[in-house]
């Protein structure tokens, strides 16, 4: 797959140093221009913090999706996950952002919910937990504001109908050879990982079949999916439909320093549902950096959590300058990710009902 | 014909061409030969022995007998075939179902009927999906002019009704392997990833009973030797997900009208469609191969060839049921009585026969298609 010693990035890991400015050039995306925000803002008043901090930095296609907007077209969101676990608030973070498109474009958001791929992968998930966990995730979703009305959720082994017939026709324009070179798929690849991607492109252009016009989808999500978009961006011309945009960001890095918050390691990730002593002990025991730029303590409140930007700046100033310890930091860090999580969790306790009805 | 004029055998679930060789066929694909006491096992259940029995064209088979026991043990047991819809059916086609028919009525059994129109899809650029998901439609109604049991048949459209079968066409591709299906099937990288996922779903029917009844059922298929490959992979994962292994009963092949081959749809002209006008397949049958001598005289002196003669395999195979009259046929063939022209004559006046009472079963399945599809589990 990559190099030895380059950071491995691909859909099912993140590993190692990770220098985004190189991803980008390794994927062949574009980085978000000033000019490229400006236009953007004329939309959204004021940019989005994310916009601002370049969490979201790089992008295929965003210009093509304005132009399709400034021209009177409706655009699609779509993103996704993979129902195992928790979520934790590393997922949070494309999720806000895709939120805050939602909003301001009024576009409708197509989730997907790939409990097949994690039934082909792992062995320990069972049908039975894979739904806990949709709803669940699903929950924290659209806890965050999402409008029910504007929100589809797609849980591939339920509504599998919904995509098969896309899936096939993408499934026609992709050799193995491509998903091999891409995926770095081999000969003891089971068949369905093999057919698999071709589930996960498929919603991409759901709303254009559906519409029996262009649709155009853009997908923000984390780097490391950049592989699928790619693979679908190539299918898209011969079938006929709008490429896929993508708005790419940086991932949450883990409370002991790793470079993502993984769910398959609970002590480096803080959940939607951890307790608020639970919390406080995680942050007290995360490794804190030498410098805030390389604190994972600094990263939350920039990346996801502080939206005022003196408020971030002071935390900046005052961790460089000595004006706050790491303990008095961890401190207010930690009351600043349980309000943010208590808020969270009573939104959820409303839209309980709701969300039944959307996964039906 | 000489050794260097026989062509070579091609049998894949994609092709089969050439002269075929079934012993050679039942040796490569490691199954066994039929038996007499397994068609007489049968026969007693049914009350009857099958005319396809009699005649020799199931030659082989994988765990029949099995099968049998288990029913005998008074165990429930079902069975699957199935079809890629590309096309009009034939009479070739039909072959196998007409026999599924017969094990239906006999064992009590729920017939599932796969329609891989996903996999005509993938394997052929030139179909759209909604042509290949119409000509499942199309097809059906074939299959239910058979005579099925609406109660006890599911016809499962690959594409349209994925719902009810993708879970566990996932669990049996979760077990196969890119390796397996390159060397079982012959695909290469250069194929398209739909075609290398597709064997996952034309295997997991054959558990699809006992996942959706909850309890493990024995499952037989009737269908064409050159489908073997499939089963084969079937049969290695089903010990890993805890299903019984499924058992076959494979057809031969029946012959097209042409020199040869197996009734091919990709040669109009060698083959009778259900959809043929009665006139339209009688033609058919009068410029048919036979087994006939150049001449009117050296026919008379030497007596035609049933043995090579297609006419005759139709005689055989579908349209001659009693025995006697086969034999003499037969022998009126080989001491030159009867000649091939009037023998062709007879045999459509048969197709015809057939086809105006087969295609008004057609007509009168349009309205009853919604009954043979696959429903959700209750």
């Amino acid at each position: 797959m990559a190099n030895k010693g380059a950071p491995v990035v691909t859909p099912w890991e993140v590993k190692g140093e990770i220098d985004y400015d190189r991803l980008m050039e390794r994927f062949g995306t574009e980085p978000i221009t000033p000019e490229l925000l400006e236009r953007i803002r004329r939309h959204t008043g004021r940019l989005h913090h994310m916009l601002r901090r370049g969490v979201f930095y790089s992008h295929r296609d965003l210009d093509a999706i304005l132009d399709h907007y400034e021209g009177g077209g409706r655009f699609v969101l779509y993103t996704g996950r993979g129902p195992s676990g928790p979520v934790h608030l590393g997922h949070l973070v494309p999720w806000t952002f895709t939120r805050h498109l939602q909003e301001t474009f009024g576009s409708k958001l197509l989730f997907q919910f790939t409990d097949d791929e994690r039934m082909l992968i792992r062995d320990d998930i069972d049908e039975e937990t894979a739904n806990h966990w949709v709803h669940e995730n699903a929950l924290d979703l659209m806890a965050l504001g999402f409008d029910p009305d504007k929100t589809e959720f797609i849980v591939n082994m339920r509504h599998v109908a919904k995509l098969y017939p896309l899936a096939l026709r993408i499934a026609r324009g992709i050799t193995c050879s491509t998903m091999r070179a891409v995926f770095g798929f081999g000969d003891d690849s089971n068949l369905g990982m093999m057919f698999f991607p071709t589930m996960q492109a498929a919603p991409c252009f759901l709303e254009s079949e559906r519409a029996g016009e262009p649709v155009p989808c853009l997908v923000p999500a984390g780097i490391d999916q950049d592989t699928y978009w790619r693979i679908t961006r190539d299918v898209a011309r011969k079938l006929g439909y709008p490429k896929p945009a993508q708005v790419q960001g940086r991932v949450l890095p883990g409370l002991t320093g790793g470079v993502k918050m993984s769910s398959s390691q609970p002590l480096t990730a803080i959940y939607t549902t951890d307790v608020p002593e639970l919390v406080e002990r995680k942050i007290e025991e995360a490794d804190t950096g030498d410098h805030p730029a390389r604190c994972p303590m600094h990263q939350y409140r920039y990346l996801l959590l502080t939206e005022d930007d003196d408020e971030a700046h002071e935390h900046y100033v005052d961790c460089l300058e000595g004006g706050i310890d790491c303990r008095e930091c961890k401190a207010r860090l930690a009351e600043t990710v349980n309000r943010f999580l208590g808020k969270h969790r009573r939104r959820r306790r409303l839209i309980r009902g709701g969300v039944d009805k959307m996964l039906e | 014909m000489t050794d260097q004029e026989r062509q070579e055998m091609v049998v894949t679930p994609w092709e089969v061409s050439g002269d075929i060789d079934y012993n050679k066929l039942i040796e490569q694909f490691g199954v066994q030969h039929m038996t007499q006491s397994i068609a007489d096992r049968i026969a007693r259940h049914a009350g009857y022995m099958h005319m396809q029995l009699r005649r020799g064209v199931y030659i082989s088979h994988r765990d029949v007998d099995w099968w049998l026991d288990e029913y005998e043990k008074g165990n429930r047991v079902g069975l699957y075939t199935g079809r890629g819809p590309s096309g009009h059916v034939h009479l070739g086609h039909m072959l196998p179902w007409f026999f599924c028919k017969y094990l239906q009525d006999a064992f009590d059994a729920d017939l599932y009927f796969q329609m891989t129109d996903d996999e005509k899809f993938l394997h052929r650029e030139d179909l759209t999906l909604e042509e290949a998901i119409r000509l499942t439609y199309d097809n059906s109604l074939d299959v239910i002019a058979c005579g099925f049991d609406p109660e006890k048949t599911h016809i499962i459209s690959d594409s349209d009704h994925i719902q009810h079968i993708y879970k566990l066409g996932l669990k049996v591709a979760k077990r196969i392997t890119f390796s397996t299906v390159k060397a079982v099937f012959g695909l290469t990288n250069s194929n398209n990833i739909g075609s290398i996922w597709h064997p996952a779903l034309q295997a997991m029917v054959c558990f699809l009973q006992s996942d959706r009844e909850g309890k493990n059922t024995p499952c037989l298929i009737p269908a064409a030797i050159d489908q073997d490959p499939y089963w084969r992979i079937t049969r290695d994962v089903a010990e890993k997900l805890g299903y019984y292994k499924p058992a076959q009963i494979h057809a031969k092949f029946l012959p097209g009208l042409a020199e040869g081959g197996k009734m091919s749809a990709s040669q109009p002209e060698t083959a009778i469609f259900t959809t043929d006008p009665p006139k339209v397949a009688a033609k058919k049958v009068m410029s048919a191969f036979t087994g006939g001598r150049d001449t009117v005289e050296e026919q008379r002196r030497l007596g035609g060839r049933p043995e090579v003669c297609n006419v005759y395999a139709y005689y055989y195979f579908l349209f001659e049921d009693d025995d006697e009259a086969l034999r003499a046929r037969e022998s009126a063939c080989k001491s030159g009585s009867i000649l091939c022209g009037e023998c062709k004559k007879q045999l459509a006046e048969r197709v015809k026969a057939f086809l105006v009472d087969f295609q008004a079963k057609r007509e009168k399945a349009k309205d009853v298609l919604e009954e043979f599809l696959i429903k959700p589990v209750e």
